[in-house]
């Protein structure tokens, strides 16, 4: 490979935030046909790094390159000229426009008359096509759910035909299913010379997807290699810096209590008669492929959506369905999907977004207590290591797998009895996915009952003491203790009807 | 408060003092308001006679707050994420409300007053839950209010002032105490009381946060429909506290007065760097903004500029200076975050 395959390279390039140097001294290039994976903890500076080169974000010090132009003083449209295409780490499409309007959101197909409508709509067909996914051009994007938008999101980079195209995490919000589908695209653009930056936290995907791995590590290259070459386990102690920590033999321990929590024949748009018990003092998981209804089901518990049948009984009682407030006051508590719309509050500091769920436990007489914030606030950074400068940073400036757990925090903070956890592990690295594993485990021998809804089966198989399987919105499956195996499971999730 | 240093980054220890962006940005701009009031105060007191007399600067401090006493409100209220424009008509009516009930309809002064806070409060209660409840934007909710308050006050009297018969209380509202016009006392006390609520209390925050993210405020448990009910209630309770301070220093419940202050109190929010997009502002902000309007108009007056002109000159200035804020915020952002 000669130096005229450099698509995109960075030269000594440094890059400071308030509080952290999110890159130093980092040297990187990608070439031609090359799919290049980006490893590392959440907040070693990898969506950094990808800002950099992508033009939203410029370095303080060194060069960033593009087909040897350098990026200094442009922004993303003239970056994007240069043939660089992105997918960030948090959506950007317009929830209230098409998908067809999205995908070519501000270069919409034009003839003499204005906006040609017909050729955006075959164009949309066909990018979708491209990408093999099957999703309605015409519906709005607000009307999918994280995985849709996601895949939308790609098409979008992808049908820009780029030169360089950029990933960051696409594939956090994704069934299995989608996610090879996915690795395919990436594999097929590859092929035809586009190199590809792709950022991951799960191992097995980067093997499938990827020639070659920088590992990153608390904004400094650790090291570029070829992910063949190298094992898992090699490569997550370089991410971390030692050795990881062997995995805790697994416990199963489903509880015989009676239910704190349970739901009969709830019906609604994505639910067909949907049965569940939640029991104090266990983990129980919910596995389904897209579209099975899992978030649903966490949201008509909680009483955000009302069903339109159905009951739910609380401590054994009958409750209003669709009483969210007073689910919360009764000890539950949620962590919703795509934390960026509906979990952070983005310009308040990390400590306010954790106490936000209880106020009054850091308030004295009405008036609150700056002292008992902070002491709430670190103590539950400490407890779930959160990665920021101060308690009082902004949230939206974290990096995406530490907002998470801020947000988890929340709950924590409100002393929830029950938890339910939607996609909590989304976008977190394996060292904080394994800090999440152990605060539900917590959570669950002091008796709460904790709810964990999750793509990754792997991980709902690993830390489950009970799975509910769902299928069509109908609980069709229920698995405990050691019946839990990762092929049953998957093999209950994706059985035809 | 930096004693912290983020888990396992060595790089990450210098600098550290730095940080919150959008604290920065509002410090700069509190600052450069600061200075900004200074030159103007420099140059008005060396062209516009009279500008540094007593008499002057008192007068200076009761104009402050025509436009104060709302405008802690609607810090919060834009803070939110929402816009109140009922403002100017909200003051009159509350001040013909007041002149009709003593006069007309004998109603015991000190209940005439209550019915006018009671009055008012309703109605800003009324446009926040037509908000709340069924989600039309606070712009039209109040601009339906803007238009029916003007037409009922001036409808209640004619287009013609309407006398109101003197009493201790109302000259003590038009007078001073200690020497300190009465309104910018209330302002004044007013503005602790919002100081301590924006920052010290449950609900100031769960301002904040709705207007952040409204969402992800619900989904934490913040009764979001409520919060937006009061905080318009608030801007209603506060017009009205306006219209009997108008009332009593014009002597007259007046239908026609107050015409565009809601564009001035406004203006003094976003001058002071409250982003109307919601979630960040803040209200020492505010207190130097509606410092700068009342400086600017009262130095116009002085100088002797035509009174249509003055529109223009205002206009030219709280853009320019809302521009310099934005410029500000845009360089500061770029460098550090
Ligand atoms: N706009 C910003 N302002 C301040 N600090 C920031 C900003 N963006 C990122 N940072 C900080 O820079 C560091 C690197 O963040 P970055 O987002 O690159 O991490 P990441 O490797 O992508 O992590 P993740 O896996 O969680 O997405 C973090 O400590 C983060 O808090
Ligand atoms: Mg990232």
């Amino acid at each position: 490979m000669s130096n005229t395959d450099v698509v995109a390279e960075v030269r000594a390039g440094t890059k400071r935030y308030p509080g952290v140097t999110a890159l130093s001294d980092v040297d990187f290039a990608v070439r031609r046909g090359e799919v290049r994976a980006l490893l590392g903890k959440n907040g070693a500076g990898k969506s950094t790094l990808i800002k950099v080169l992508s033009g939203a974000e410029h370095l303080d010090s060194g060069e960033a390159l593009v087909r040897g132009k350098s990026l200094a003083g442009l922004g993303t449209r003239d970056v994007a000229a240069l043939g660089v295409a992105t997918v960030y780490q948090e959506l950007s499409l317009v929830p209230e426009m098409t998908v067809a309007e999205n995908l070519f959101l501000g270069a919409w197909p034009r003839s003499r008359a204005g906006l040609d409508r017909r050729r955006m709509r075959a164009d949309a067909k066909e990018a979708m096509a491209r990408i093999g996914v099957d999703i309605e051009v015409d519906r709005t994007v607000g009307s999918l759910g994280a995985a849709g938008q996601q895949l939308v999101e790609i098409a979008r980079a992808v049908a820009q035909r780029p030169t360089l195209l950029i990933l960051d995490e696409p594939t956090s919000s994704l069934a299995a299913a989608e996610v090879r589908q996915v690795i395919d695209v990436v594999r097929t653009v590859a092929e035809q010379g586009v190199a590809v930056i792709y950022v991951s936290h799960r191992m097995d995907e980067i093997r499938q997807v990827a020639d070659t791995a920088t590992v990153v590590r608390d904004g400094r290259i650790v090291e570029t290699l070829p992910v063949r070459a190298a094992s898992t386990h090699e490569i997550v102690a370089m991410m971390l810096g030692a050795a990881p920590e062997a995995v805790a033999a697994r416990t199963r321990r489903p509880s015989a209590e009676p239910p704190v929590l349970s739901a009969r024949g709830l019906v609604s748009d994505r639910l067909d008669g949907l049965d569940i018990d939640v029991r104090p003092g266990e983990i129980l998981g919910i596995a389904g492929v897209l579209g099975s209804g899992r978030t649903e089901t966490l949201r008509a518990l909680v009483g955000l959506d009302r069903p339109a049948a159905g009951e739910i009984r609380l401590r054994g009682e009958a409750v209003r369905p669709g009483a969210f407030a007073a689910m919360l006051r009764a000890g539950l508590g949620m962590t919703p999907e795509n934390r960026r719309r509906e979990g952070i509050v983005p310009l308040m500091g990390v400590d306010e977004n954790i106490v936000i769920s209880d106020l009054g436990r850091v308030s004295r007489s009405g008036v609150l207590d700056r002292g008992a914030i902070r002491q709430a606030a670190r103590a539950l950074i400490d407890r779930l290591a959160i990665k920021t400068a101060r308690p009082g940073t902004p949230i939206g400036t974290l990096s995406g797998g530490n907002q998470q757990k801020a947000v988890i925090a929340r709950w924590l903070h409100a002393g929830s009895e029950v938890l339910l956890l939607d996609e909590p592990t989304r976008g977190v690295d394996v060292e904080a996915k394994r800090q999440i594993y152990g605060q539900m485990r917590r959570l669950a021998d002091d008796g709460r009952a904790v709810v964990f809804v999750s793509s990754e089966m792997e991980e709902l198989a690993d830390v489950c003491d009970r799975i509910v399987v769902l299928r069509g919105g109908r609980a069709v499956a229920e698995l405990s203790g050691d019946e839990i195996e990762l092929t049953r499971v998957m093999a209950l999730a994706i059985a035809e009807d | 408060m930096s004693t912290t240093t983020p888990t396992g980054t060595p790089a990450a220890t210098a600098d550290t003092r730095r940080g919150r962006p959008g604290r920065d940005t509002q410090r700069l701009n509190e600052i450069g308001l600061v200075g900004a009031i200074v030159v103007l105060f420099v140059v008005l007191s060396a062209t516009a006679p009279g500008f540094l007399s007593v008499t002057n600067q008192l007068a200076i401090l009761r104009d402050a707050a025509t436009i104060g006493v709302v405008a802690w409100a609607m810090t919060l209220v834009i803070v939110a994420g929402e816009i109140d424009i009922s403002i100017g008509p909200a003051v009159a009516f509350s001040s013909v409300l007041l002149a009709k009930a003593t006069g007309e309809w004998h109603v015991p002064f000190a209940l005439s007053v209550l019915l006018c806070l009671v009055v008012g409060l309703l109605l800003g209660a009324g446009a926040g839950f037509l908000r709340a409840r069924w989600g039309i934007p606070s712009f039209v909710a109040t601009l339906g209010l803007w238009s029916a308050l003007r037409g009922l006050a001036q409808y209640m009297t004619d287009g013609l002032p309407v006398p109101l018969e003197a009493n201790g209380f109302l000259d003590l509202l038009a007078g001073s105490i200690l020497g300190i016009p009465t309104p910018a006392i209330v302002m004044a006390v007013l503005f602790a009381v919002f100081l301590f609520v924006a920052n010290r209390t449950a609900y100031g925050r769960s301002v904040f946060a709705v207007g952040g993210n409204a969402e992800a405020a619900r989904l934490a448990g913040i009764g979001v429909s409520r919060i937006r009910v009061i905080l318009f209630a608030t801007t209603g309770l506060l017009a009205a506290v306006s219209g009997l301070l108008l009332a009593a220093r014009l002597g007259s419940g007046n239908g026609g007065a107050s015409v565009g202050l809601e564009f001035d109190v406004i203006a003094a929010v976003v001058i002071g760097g409250t982003s109307l997009a919601g979630g960040k502002g803040s209200l020492l902000g505010t207190l130097l903004g509606v410092a700068f309007i009342t400086v600017i108009g009262n130095g116009l007056v002085l100088l002797g500029v035509n009174a249509f002109f003055q529109d223009v000159v205002r206009g030219v200035i709280i853009v320019g200076a809302v521009l310099i804020n934005v410029l500000l915020s845009n360089r500061n952002g770029a460098r550090s975050s």
